[in-house]
């Protein structure tokens, strides 16, 4: 009798949160930040977890939306770190998502 | 017996050599220490200093400095001018003693190596004077910031800080490391007496010297321009190496020297740079530390590479543009990650502050004016908390600085960049692009490891604010903080506000 060697690899959604420290800046701050997040995290808790340290201190609260960019591309807000392919190390801007004619 | 005439002696001592006979050359003088590279051996002969001095003329004078400097010290520590002097410049002199006392250390390290390596006799000969020179500014500045540690436990960190892991120490060994510790006699001869003594303690010891004069800081005024009077001396074997480097190897000259460039620049604008532009009181201020770069800096620097035949760096329209941000990107920091200092960073940006900013840097309101203000709102809605720290700036790959210079986008804005590099499977982050070419060109140098890679690597424990501010040496009684939050924020008290994160409730449990 043989056992299947059959193995599954596991998406993203199926592993244990990991830690993913970030190089992040957040709108027009002087500077890039060290912000940890982990691959279960949603790009509205990315964007959440940079303004903390940054939205109303440095920078003044905005009310709009905030995205978080990533190599140049807007990522949608309910993907993930890991769906988005997000690794340790990597750099993220957060940006109000300013309605056109607001100023 | 007649003693004879300097003239008749000092021709044949100061190039003192021997041609060894028992053992190769390449023993004596390893090409890894000496790195004479494309410059046949035969070339050095020629070295010659412009600026002569025998050894009885050296003690001699020295002496005499030591004397009127320790003279005026003494007078002084009958006075009660300590008492009298600002926050702003007392931070000033923390940050000179702690960060300069032992790279003057470092430095006599450095002399000794080309005394001992260096590819001419009387190259040696001028090394072990500077060597001399190197050892008594690591005392006098030691000595000079010890005397305070009574009134003011800060100042400790004049001896302390190079022994603690604080991000800034850790720049500058990375600096100081690359410029004196690990280059052989010749690229070391073009870094840090070439580019670094020639060009840049200018900076730090006549700007510094003035700006202390205007403040009622003679001591200090007295020690660093002391200081400098050796300076101007041992610097000179620059050139002579650099004379000769040129005429072999320019490629090398170039790189050598745009490189130690960069990293001074990068280092002056961190620490001289506030301290001129933020810290002295303003009605003490004699001139911008733009200007101060563009006067003594930079003219100075375009004419001596000019004279030497090389051209100017290929960053240096990125350096020009720096000289309105750099500075003003990292006092901010500074300020910001406040308790990681042994100062007091002062704000400096009450609205007669903020005015002469803007009429020195015309974009400064536009760049760094909101965030101020922000800051300042927190302040005046006692809420401090909201201006302190809970996570680490980025610090650059290269210069080990907060990755804080921001540029102007086509819509006027001004944004922080990221300037990344992905090698050897690792991703890096750089605060400018120059930085990350200066990387990969040196990317086979040893280079320390940022805090930032400390902290990822689990090296800092445990990993808060707490574990951070303990792993850099901070201690409750020597932690920075801004010294008069009044002074620059009273200006705008009972303004409108909004846009500002809510204090954090602190609910006393039973």
């Amino acid at each position: 009798m043989t056992q299947s060697q059959e193995t599954v690899e596991l998406g993203p959604e199926d592993r244990a949160p990991e830690l993913v420290p970030l190089n992040a800046i957040f709108a027009t701050d002087f500077v890039q930040i060290l912000v940890p997040v982990t691959t279960a995290d949603t790009m509205t808790e990315v964007a959440a977890a940079v303004a903390h340290h940054v939205e109303g201190k440095r920078v003044r609260a905005r009310p709009y939306e905030k995205v978080v960019i990533h190599n140049g591309r807007v990522v949608p807000a309910e993907m993930t770190v890991a769906e988005a392919g997000i690794a340790p190390f990597d750099h993220i801007a957060v940006e109000y998502l300013i309605p056109k004619g607001a100023s | 017996m007649t003693l004879l005439k300097r003239e008749e002696w000092q021709g044949f001592v100061r190039d003192v050599d021997w041609t060894p006979t028992y053992v190769d050359y390449e023993a004596i003088y390893p090409e890894w220490h000496c790195g004479t590279g494309k410059v046949p051996r035969e070339a050095w002969q020629g070295w010659e200093e412009s600026y002569k001095v025998s050894y009885p003329e050296y003690v001699a004078t020295q002496r005499e400095k030591e004397s009127s400097t320790y003279a005026v010290k003494a007078a002084l520590q009958r006075s009660n001018t300590f008492q009298n002097l600002d926050e702003g410049w007392k931070s000033a002199t923390k940050m000179h003693f702690g960060g300069v006392a032992l790279v003057e250390y470092a430095a006599v390290l450095g002399e000794l190596k080309m005394a001992r390596f260096g590819l001419n006799g009387s190259w040696r000969n001028m090394a072990t004077f500077g060597q001399l020179d190197e050892m008594r500014h690591a005392q006098i500045t030691t000595f000079f910031g010890h005397e305070f540690v009574g009134q003011d436990a800060q100042y400790d960190w004049t001896q302390k800080t190079f022994h603690t892991n604080d991000w800034v120490p850790i720049a500058l060994r990375n600096l100081f490391d690359g410029m004196i510790t690990s280059p052989n006699v010749v690229d070391l001869a073009i870094e840090l007496p070439f580019t670094f003594e020639t060009g840049f303690t200018n900076l730090q010891f006549i700007a510094l010297s003035a700006d202390a004069l205007e403040s009622g800081d003679v001591n200090f005024a007295n020690m660093i321009s002391s200081i400098q009077t050796d300076e101007a001396r041992h610097s000179q074997q620059g050139g002579p190496t650099m004379e000769i480097l040129v005429e072999h190897d320019p490629v090398r000259a170039q790189w050598v020297i745009d490189k130690s460039f960069w990293g001074s620049a990068r280092a002056f604008a961190a620490l001289t740079g506030p301290a001129m532009d933020y810290y002295t009181p303003l009605e003490h201020r004699k001139q911008s530390y733009r200007e101060f770069m563009e006067e003594w800096i930079i003219d100075q620097y375009i004419h001596t590479i000019e004279d030497y035949g090389l051209k100017k760096p290929w960053y240096w329209d990125e350096f020009i543009t720096g000289l309105d941000t750099w500075h003003h990107g990292l006092h901010m920091g500074l300020w910001y990650w406040r308790p990681t200092t042994w100062w007091r960073p002062k704000a400096g940006v009450s609205k007669d502050e903020r005015a002469w900013l803007a009429s020195k840097y015309p974009n400064w309101e536009n760049v760094y004016g909101d965030k101020w203000d922000v800051m300042i709102d927190q302040v005046n809605a006692n809420n401090v908390e909201a201006t302190l720290p809970e996570t680490l700036p980025w610090l650059c790959s290269t210069c080990h600085l907060p990755c804080c210079n921001a540029t102007p986008s086509r819509n006027g804005e001004w944004k922080v960049r990221t300037w990344q590099l992905d090698y050897d499977g690792k991703k890096y982050h750089f605060c400018t692009n120059a930085c990350r070419q200066i990387f990969w060109k040196d990317r086979d140098n040893i280079n320390h490891e940022t805090l930032i890679d400390r902290f990822l690597a689990g090296q800092i424990q445990p990993m808060d604010v707490g574990g951070i501010l303990n792993y850099m040496g901070m201690t409750p009684d020597t932690m920075g903080d801004d010294p008069d939050y009044g002074a620059w924020t009273r200006d705008y008290v009972g303004r409108a506000v909004e846009g500002l994160a809510a204090a954090t409730v602190q609910v006393a449990t039973q």
